[in-house]
């Protein structure tokens, strides 16, 4: 059985990357420094979320569909809602949807509407295989919205782009879904794109990082900090 | 040693406890922190910085402000430096700019003696006879007429971009701009205040004010004090586009501001006047002698003329007298008595005025490279003075001509300026929507003035966000200022060198030919003249050549207008444009299993794709290794970045049979076919294979390069349809796979799938789901290289475990790696199209043979219309495959033209070597009567040499197609 990868794996693994199963997730746990990367979360972070778990649809019948299976989206297009657990539903229309598993611990409900993916297709709410086709990355810190500034050209500020706003819109000239869910009193945006560009869209984060001394970091410390707020 | 220093207060932005040596044409200097370049030399009695762009003439800074090119000069890495903007650091090496043999004794000087050879517009007019010989002078002038050089060995700096938000922008932060934020920020806007220089305060922290009541103090507090007022200084608002979008540069690093509503208050710029040896270093404006006094603790000189024409001479002069020079006369140009606050000061304290009198001339030292004395003598009229006057030594000349508003930024926007009357000096006139101004650039002429304005400017700005009906451009065509500039200090002279603009060295006298030769249409003027062509863009010579123009044409300022203001306002390094651009670029899953493997890999559109595995030295062994691999054993290609896209639903079939050629209602599931597409004028476009994957679900590919444009095609068509379906683009979501050769079965069984793979269970053309290594994916048993073949399409994010246990299972049957060359022989061998390679913009598909994939019994498909028509007008050419019988010939490359008596008939689109069939093969468009299996053609390959090639049936291998059945 072959095992799904991030398409950046092979960049975190350069980086000092330990991949590991963290909270039912096979994926970046750290970077060697846990506790340096929760300080370095707050600040500026930037954490691959590509093997947690997202699935798209899209179709005249995909918000009723979705509701059915305890869905509940947004009542507008380009907001976003948290679920019960934790798990984040996109409107990016009126009539397509993304579901973002929940940040801790294997997902359930990603599976669960995939696997009802035929169902949905009969009702026309057709499936869209997100988790190959879009990477996941979550910016984390109270910098975050400076650099995403030198990378996005949306006003990205609390005042203009509060919790639960959605952009979909170009993140250095790729087409990206950014979605704002913070976790506590910490920014957090949700970074989604073409998974073929996702190693370009990686190193051109870390770039716009730098002069902030943002750092890559692990689940584990994300997980620490979910705590945390909870 | 600085000699020229004064103690403090005089110096607020010097740190004297640390010093910075640096150079200046090889010699040694000191200055401290916080000086420029130009006010650490100036500190050190070095006025002149540069020689003039065309007579080589010694040029110092005339504002020190950082707008002209006489203070351009060159460091080790970086030319076209503004001496009186950059500040200096330590071991920093200077040099004067345009010399020929140094600032001294510069060769290029001697120009200045051929000056009668170089008129007005000489080189519209000399060095294109005989022909040719241009190409020769270019070189000798730009080398002359050159400004600095470019270091090509420099280590690129970081540039880069960002964007930002804001409610209001306020352009400037001197008095106006600091009350005009205070006042929007007051509202609870969010305001963001672009400064220029690196400390906010504008002419308060230089200019001579009445009394200290304490105001740069109290707007700097009110700005503290509210949170939603961001300040950026030494920031440079070089654009103003159309919705507010404003250019800022800011170090490294270029701002992209969007702006509700923008309020400029970009002040003013001291301006020149024009006289006989105006250009001497050490005459400089009233306000950089202001400057050099409080921000920079340099005394300029040790006795001065002050040349005015209204009140701010004589502030500059009791400045420099109250800081220990000497002030030999103030010469006022006005036919009136002096009037105003200063002159009276002045006068009370004894000073040597000389009213209704100008300089007639400025006379250089003869000693240094510098102004020495000057030719004072009474004004006759408008533009005369007498010849004869008192000569009076000095070693330095202030000017205080008068303000020009600096309304670059605001006239970019659609602002419109316009003098008043028989004045020489624009106001602003009217503002574009959401925009408004305050301060000297809207005609203030004193402070308390401008606050009020910018007070008025902060609330309509608020006003017109808000809604409400205020008027917004509540400071349009307001002007205070007095008149006293109406005669503009311009005094030619029977010697010339009365310079109308200093960058490019255009004289009163080349304005008045010009304008002779029939160029008096400002903008003509402009071009011919080069006036306001110069990296001060005629922020100090617009007003002059309007007052020599109207002189000269016996009108007004106003009716001889102004020339067009463009973006950038002030010289902007090339840096700051080109930093950080992104250029995505797309990776398939098996991209670091390419590289590992030797592959050279090549972009393919935004994709990066292995050309072939193995060194560059070995790049055709390679290919032919690949090629026979596949025809022999087994081979494998990464054919990830081929579009793929999902369509879905009760309208799937229907949004097909209309979108591509051939018809699908015969398509069974299970099954695929050849999908062929073309636009409506019946050009084909792209091609790809449609998979029945369920009774409404289709999966379609598409080309690599034409995937990323199909995608909203198709979505531009169904918006049209408004059909009951859906199209997904899962290019990135599935990788691909071809695995292709005789042995191509043997691997996928060894491998294991839940697949049935007999030649009947899953025939070619069939579109299977199942199990490969574990993983679920498509199969297609397709082949684009005409042997045994399938394309696999496993999730992205399990490819290169699929591509890996291919490899694995594959080792035992001689499995390698193919690249797209390979695959380009290979496909060339079966005879197989590429479009947009075998075909261009006006291809459709009879041209190409491919008149078999359209579907003539279905009513329509987009472009079906056109193919009739253009069937019916007959082919023009078509696309044959050839053979080139000569072994020892030359390989024709692809875009060589066939020639048929010296007419070209076509071209060749596609060319190799055949390894299989061991002699050279193509594609290539001929006329329609060369197109017969056998015709003889003639290629025009590399070096003119004429390859006889023969007309070939096609596929050139296996043309029973035996093997990709097999």
């Amino acid at each position: 059985m072959t095992e799904p990868r991030s398409p950046i794996d092979d960049a975190v693994r350069a980086a000092g990357a330990v991949v590991g199963e963290h909270a039912g997730v096979t994926a970046v746990t750290d970077y060697g420094d846990p506790e340096a990367e929760i300080a370095a979360s707050r600040r500026l972070g930037l954490a691959d979320l590509s093997p947690l778990a997202r699935v798209g649809f899209r179709g005249p019948g995909a918000r009723e569909w979705l509701a059915a299976r305890g869905v509940e989206l947004p009542d507008e297009p380009n907001r976003a809602r948290v679920q019960p657990d934790g798990s984040i539903a996109i409107a990016r229309s009126w009539t397509e949807a993304l579901v973002l598993g929940a940040l801790r611990g294997a997902d359930s409900v990603c599976d669960r509407l995939e696997a009802g993916a035929a169902d949905g297709h009969r009702v026309r709410a057709y499936s869209l295989p997100r988790f190959d086709g879009m990477f996941w990355f979550a910016l984390t810190g109270a910098s975050a919205v400076d650099c995403l500034a030198k990378l996005c050209g949306v006003d990205m500020r609390e005042s203009a782009f509060p919790v639960g706003s959605v952009a979909q819109t170009s993140l250095a000239r790729l087409n990206a879904v950014i979605v704002r869910v913070d976790l506590g009193d910490m920014p957090v945006f949700h970074l989604l794109g073409d998974s073929a560009s996702a190693e370009y869209a990686w190193a051109s984060l870390l770039d716009a990082m730098q002069e902030f001394d943002g750092r890559p970091v692990g689940l584990r410390a994300l997980h620490a900090l979910a705590r945390e707020f909870e | 040693m600085m000699r020229e220093r004064l103690p403090p207060p005089a110096g607020s932005r010097i740190d004297r406890s640390r010093p910075v040596r640096f150079e200046f044409e090889g010699r040694a200097y000191t200055g401290y922190a916080g000086d420029t370049i130009a006010s650490a030399l100036a500190a050190n009695g070095v006025w002149c910085l540069s020689r003039s762009f065309k007579l080589h003439r010694p040029r110092g800074s005339f504002g020190f402000a950082g707008d002209e090119a006489g203070s351009l000069v060159q460091l080790d890495t970086e030319p076209n430096v503004q001496a009186d903007a950059r500040a200096i650091e330590p071991g920093m090496r200077v040099h004067a700019q345009n010399t020929v043999g140094g600032l001294e004794k510069d060769w290029a000087s001697l120009l200045e003696r051929f000056e009668r050879f170089l008129p007005v517009g000489f080189y519209y007019k000399a060095f294109h006879k005989p022909r040719g010989v241009w190409n020769w002078w270019e070189k000798i002038i730009r080398r002359t007429a050159g400004l600095g050089r470019v270091d090509q060995s420099w280590t690129p700096e970081y540039f880069d971009k960002a964007y930002a938000h804001c409610d209001i922008a306020v352009i400037g932060g001197g008095a106006a701009g600091l009350a005009a934020a205070a006042a929007c920020g007051a509202e609870g806007l969010d305001v963001l205040l672009v400064e220029r220089e690196p400390e906010l305060g504008g002419w308060l922290t230089y200019g001579r004010m009445d009394s200290d009541d304490g105001v740069l103090d109290d707007l700097r507090r009110r700005i503290q004090a509210l949170p939603s007022v961001r300040v950026m200084t030494s920031a440079t608002c070089t654009g103003w586009f159309a919705d507010n979008w404003l250019a800022v540069t800011q170090g490294n690093r270029l701002h992209k501001i969007r702006a509700n509503a923008v309020i400029a208050c970009t002040g003013g710029t001291s301006q020149p006047a024009v006289f006989r040896n105006n250009d001497l270093p050490g005459i400089v404006s009233a306000a950089a002698v202001q400057r050099l006094i409080r921000h920079y603790g340099v005394r300029p000189g040790l006795r001065a003329v002050v040349l005015t024409a209204g009140d701010e001479g004589y502030a500059a002069a009791l400045d420099l007298a109250e800081h220990g020079t000497d002030v030999a006369a103030v010469v006022d140009c006005r036919p009136d008595p002096p009037t105003g606050p200063m002159a009276a000061e002045a006068e009370a304290r004894g000073h040597r005025i000389l009213p209704g009198h100008t300089v007639r001339e400025a006379r250089r030292d003869p000693q240094r490279l510098q102004v020495g004395g000057v030719l004072a003598t009474r004004v006759t009229g408008r533009g005369a003075c007498a010849a004869d006057g008192e000569t009076i030594d000095c070693d330095l000349l202030v000017i205080a001509a008068g303000v020009a508003p600096a309304g670059g930024l605001l006239a970019q926007a659609g602002a419109k300026f316009r003098p008043i009357g028989r004045s020489a000096v624009p106001r602003l006139e009217s503002l574009p929507a959401h925009a408004n101004a305050a301060g000297v650039v809207a005609g203030a002429a004193t402070v308390e003035v401008a606050l009020a304005q910018a007070e008025q400017a902060g609330l309509a700005a608020a006003a017109d966000l808000s809604g409400s009906a205020a008027d917004a451009s509540a400071n349009s065509a307001r002007p205070d200022a007095d008149e006293s500039s109406a005669t503009w200090p311009v005094f030619p002279h029977p010697d010339g060198h009365e310079f109308v603009d200093l960058d490019e060295d255009v004289t009163v006298r080349e304005i008045e030919d010009a304008l002779a030769e029939g160029y008096d249409d400002i903008e003509l003027l402009k071009r011919y003249s080069t006036v306001g062509m110069g990296p001060s863009q005629g922020r100090l010579s617009a007003i002059a050549t309007a007052a020599v123009t109207a002189a000269a044409r016996d009108t007004t300022s106003a009716e001889v207008g102004a020339t067009t203001n463009r973006p950038p306002a002030v010289p902007t390094r090339f840096g700051l444009f080109a930093g950080r651009g992104f250029q995505p670029v797309r990776h398939t899953p098996m991209h670091g299993w390419h590289v590992e493997a030797s592959a050279q890999m090549m972009t393919a559109g935004l994709w990066m794709r292995p050309a072939y595995y193995g060194r560059p030295d070995e790049r055709a062994d390679a290919i032919a290794d690949e090629v026979l691999t596949v025809r022999r054993a087994v081979g494998l290609i990464d054919v990830s970045t081929l579009g793929g896209f999902e369509i879905r639903g009760p309208d799937a079939l229907e949004f097909l049979e209309r979108a591509y050629t051939p018809s699908f209602r015969r398509l069974r599931v299970g099954r695929t076919r050849y999908a062929l597409l073309t636009d409506e004028q019946g050009v084909v476009v792209d091609d790809g294979v449609a998979a029945k994957l369920g009774p409404d679900h289709y999966y379609v590919t598409a080309s690599t390069s034409g995937a990323e444009q199909l995608y909203p095609l198709l979505l531009w068509y169904q918006a049209q349809w408004q059909l009951d379906v859906d199209i997904a683009d899962v290019t990135s979501a599935y990788g691909a796979i071809n695995i292709a050769g005789p042995r191509a079965r043997h691997v996928l069984e060894t491998l294991g799938t839940d697949i049935a793979l007999s030649p009947e269970a899953c025939p070619y053309l069939a579109a299977r789901t199942g199990k490969l290594a574990g993983v679920d994916v498509r199969l297609l048993r397709i082949g684009f290289v005409g042997e045994l073949g399938y394309e696999i399409h496993p999730p992205a994010s399990q490819s290169l475990g699929v591509w890996e246990a291919l490899i694995d299972a594959g080792r035992e049957y001689g499995i390698r790696p193919f690249g797209v060359e390979a695959q380009r022989v290979l496909r060339l061998e079966k005879g197989h199209v590429i479009v947009t390679q075998d075909t261009d913009g006006l291809t459709h598909p009879h041209e190409v043979d491919l008149g078999w994939a359209l579907g003539r019994r279905k009513s329509f498909f987009v472009g079906k219309r056109s193919i009739e028509v253009l069937r019916e007008k007959g082919l023009s050419r078509r696309l044959v495959g050839y053979a080139v019988p000569d072994r020892r010939a030359t390989v024709p490359d692809e875009g060589h033209l066939v020639v048929r008596d010296g007419e070209i008939t076509g071209r060749v689109t596609s060319s190799a070597w055949s390894p299989v069939l061991d002699q050279a093969i193509g594609l290539a468009y001929v006329a329609p009567d060369q197109a017969a299996v056998g015709s003889a053609i003639t290629i025009k390959a590399a070096g003119g040499r004429l390859v006889e090639a023969e007309v070939a049936r096609l596929p050139f291998y296996d043309p029973e197609n035996l093997r990709q059945a097999m």
